[in-house]
């Protein structure tokens, strides 16, 4: 059934650095893809009964361009991983043609392929000849790598002794230091802490401007947002999006608010006479959406019923990022609520950076406990812009005085 | 694979550090396994059942040992040898052949460790240097082919059924018992009136001949015959591009079988 890549399409290499998907379609079989006993081959199943398939590729057709940095994103499953296994030759396809041209580094999973009672120093020789180089080109890096993974004592150490953070120290600054034309990353940076990230992707920023090419899954925007200029979604296996970083981040954060469905309730059943039947996100013209830019408009509209009179109603909102942290709240009195009434709290310019937020909204008679507020939350989503980090954009303007004297000595900043 | 060669250094060396790690005697444990053998079929075949009536018949036994050892021990730790380092597989494009191949090379180091420490005892007990010992090598890496290229099959066919590994080691039993390794094919007491049951032995069993070659320069001191050498060129380079073409066949999926 699988055609190989024919003759003629393999032979029109790649230039180094590129990296090519042409038509390319991968299907794996749930049940099938993994080893089957001697008895299952003689028992022979009848094919095709039962058995799952999941097309991981379909006809995906990608071009990266030598020095160009790419970051896959995509829903748990989309196909990025896939992706990856595919452009690195791991994983044959069924029909199309992956190439990468030049030499491959792949970081695909921590510690593949160490030898766990090799020394980390051992383990860069290991790691380095896996991708395919020979001892003089270690040996040349191997002071700089050891430098960059600042193992210290540690790297004349088995690495079966290592942490998660120091295994992910030692196989980035190998792979990031082998003189490699097109680098492969896989979700790896979410283990290091803060600042080796911060290297991290300073480095992948130092090796892109030497000209190699990556390619880069991650489920972190910021992280994608500070290596690539352009952004490829994908979405069941196919190309979704592929474009400039924040309008790619736009699309994939849009998929998120899709698949994660309309607003929920989150009190629990018999809360008390009045409830929020309705919340909603307007943008500028009104229409309902769930993902936003920072300094939108944006206008959270709710609808509130009451099942009998209900006075000195008060409506509340608040905002909360992933973490659960309060980032705003207010409320406000909305007088006596018969039937069903509606309420809005209206933003002129969306004051939040990038991430995801939670927008709850409750409302209750005024003297009601505060246990029963929140009762309803939207998720919303902002796409990540440059220009500043944290949770609120505070529109300040940078300027900067040009005399010696306006910065007094020894304070910066 | 030549410009893999660096790699497959270094797999070797992470294999040798694997087996070897934590045991103060090393490599020297894997004398102990032929050297028990060879004590207890000496004393069962020697001394209890009075069958063998060989001269300096615990070198004989020692040396049908050292090859079966070498063939049984790289073909049962090169089955699993692709599930086990699965992970590898499925992350870092290299040639896979490396795996098996790493797992039988360390077989091979253990196997010329026990050739230098037998050699020079087979000839200090027959007490001359005979031309024929020049031959051990040629052997030796006809053996190595032979043994590398069954190797490759049976670890890309364990990673596709699994139960290759145990019919591997359930077979490997009564193969042993067959193999002329207590005597010599013509020597068996059963042989004699049937020759069609020596023929099948000796020509039948692809690793006998290995076996007798290897005691035929180092025990006996003479040069095998011509038939039997050609036997074993054939067997083994037959065995070895046999074995990587299977293994190139069924590598196509490993990294999504595994």
């Amino acid at each position: 059934m699988r055609s190989r890549p024919s003759r003629l399409l393999r032979e029109q290499r790649a230039a180094p650095g590129e990296v090519v998907l042409e038509h390319a379609s991968r299907r794996f079989h749930v049940r099938r893809d993994r080893s089957r006993t001697l008895k299952e081959l003689v028992v022979r199943r009848s094919r095709g009964a039962g058995e799952a398939t999941v097309d991981a590729l379909c006809d995906v057709s990608l071009r990266v361009e030598p020095g160009e940095a790419v970051g896959l994103v995509g829903r748990n499953g989309a196909g990025k991983s896939s992706t990856l296994a595919c452009l690195a030759g791991i994983v044959p396809l069924d029909s199309g043609r992956a190439e990468c041209g030049g030499r491959v580094v792949t970081l695909l999973e921590l510690g593949a392929g160490f030898g766990e009672d090799f020394s980390g120093r051992e383990n860069i020789y290991l790691n380095g000849a896996l991708h395919g180089f020979e001892r003089h080109e270690i040996e040349a890096r191997v002071d700089d790598i050891v430098a960059f993974s600042e193992l210290g004592e540690f790297i004349d150490l088995p690495v079966k002794v290592y942490s998660s953070g120091m295994f992910l120290r030692l196989g980035f600054s190998i792979a990031a230091h082998l003189d490699a034309d097109v680098m492969l990353i896989d979700e790896i940076l979410a283990v290091g802490d803060e600042s080796f990230q911060r290297k991290c992707l300073a480095r992948i920023s130092e090796r892109m401007e030497a000209g190699v090419t990556m390619v880069l899954v991650s489920h972190d925007p910021s992280a994608i947002e500070r290596v690539c200029r352009r952004v490829v979604v994908l979405d069941a296996g196919q190309v979704a999006f592929d474009g400039p970083v924040a309008d790619g981040l736009l699309a994939y954060h849009r998929l998120l608010g899709v698949s994660e469905g309309a607003t929920r309730s989150v009190r629990p059943g018999a809360g008390g006479t009045l409830e929020v039947s309705e919340l909603e996100l307007l943008d500028a013209d009104g229409a309902p959406r769930r993902v936003f830019r920072p300094g939108e408009a944006l206008r959270v509209r709710m609808a509130l019923s009451s099942r009998g009179p209900a006075e000195r109603v008060v409506a509340a909102l608040e905002v909360r990022d992933q973490r659960g942290e309060t980032c705003f709240r207010t409320d406000a009195a909305v007088g006596s609520v018969q039937g069903t009434m509606e309420a809005s709290f209206a933003m002129e310019r969306l004051a939040l950076l990038g991430g995801d937020y939670d927008v709850a909204v409750g409302a209750a008679e005024q003297d009601a406990p505060a246990g029963a507020w929140l009762d309803r939350v939207a998720r919303l989503t902002v796409a990540p812009v440059s220009g500043g980090e944290g949770v609120a954009d505070l529109r300040g303007t940078w300027s900067v005085a040009n005399s010696a004297a306006a910065v007094p000595a020894g304070r910066t900043a | 694979m030549f410009q893999y060669r660096f790699l497959f250094e270094q797999m070797v060396r992470r294999e040798l550090r694997q087996k070897y790690k934590g045991s103060a005697l090393g490599v020297l444990w894997y004398l102990v396994n032929p050297l028990v053998l060879m004590g207890a079929y000496a004393l069962v075949f020697s001394v209890l059942l009075r069958v063998a009536d060989v001269p300096h018949y615990p070198l004989f036994l020692l040396v049908g040992l050292i090859v079966w050892v070498f063939f049984s021990q790289a073909l049962l730790a090169a089955a699993p040898s692709l599930v086990t380092n699965a992970s590898l597989v499925r992350k870092v494009r290299f040639p896979r052949e490396a795996i098996p191949a790493s797992v039988a090379t360390v077989q091979l180091v253990t196997f010329l460790v026990m050739l230098v420490l037998v050699v020079p005892v087979a000839l200090v007990v027959r007490g001359s240097l005979d031309p024929a010992l020049a031959l051990l090598p040629v052997i030796v890496a006809l053996l190595f082919c032979f043994g590398l290229g069954l190797s490759l099959a049976v670890a890309v066919l364990h990673a596709h059924y699994r139960d290759v590994e145990p019919v591997l080691a359930a077979a490997l039993l009564p193969w042993f018992f067959v193999t002329p390794i207590f005597l010599r094919v013509e020597d068996l007491p059963g042989v004699e009136s049937r020759e069609w049951l020596g023929d099948l032995l000796q020509w039948g069993n692809p690793i006998a001949p290995f076996v007798d070659d290897v005691r035929d320069v180092l025990y006996a001191g003479v040069a095998p015959s011509a038939g039997h050498m050609a036997y074993v060129a054939v067997a083994g380079l037959l065995a070895l591009g046999g074995g990587l073409l299977l293994f190139r066949r069924m590598e196509r999926d490993l990294a999504v079988i595994l």
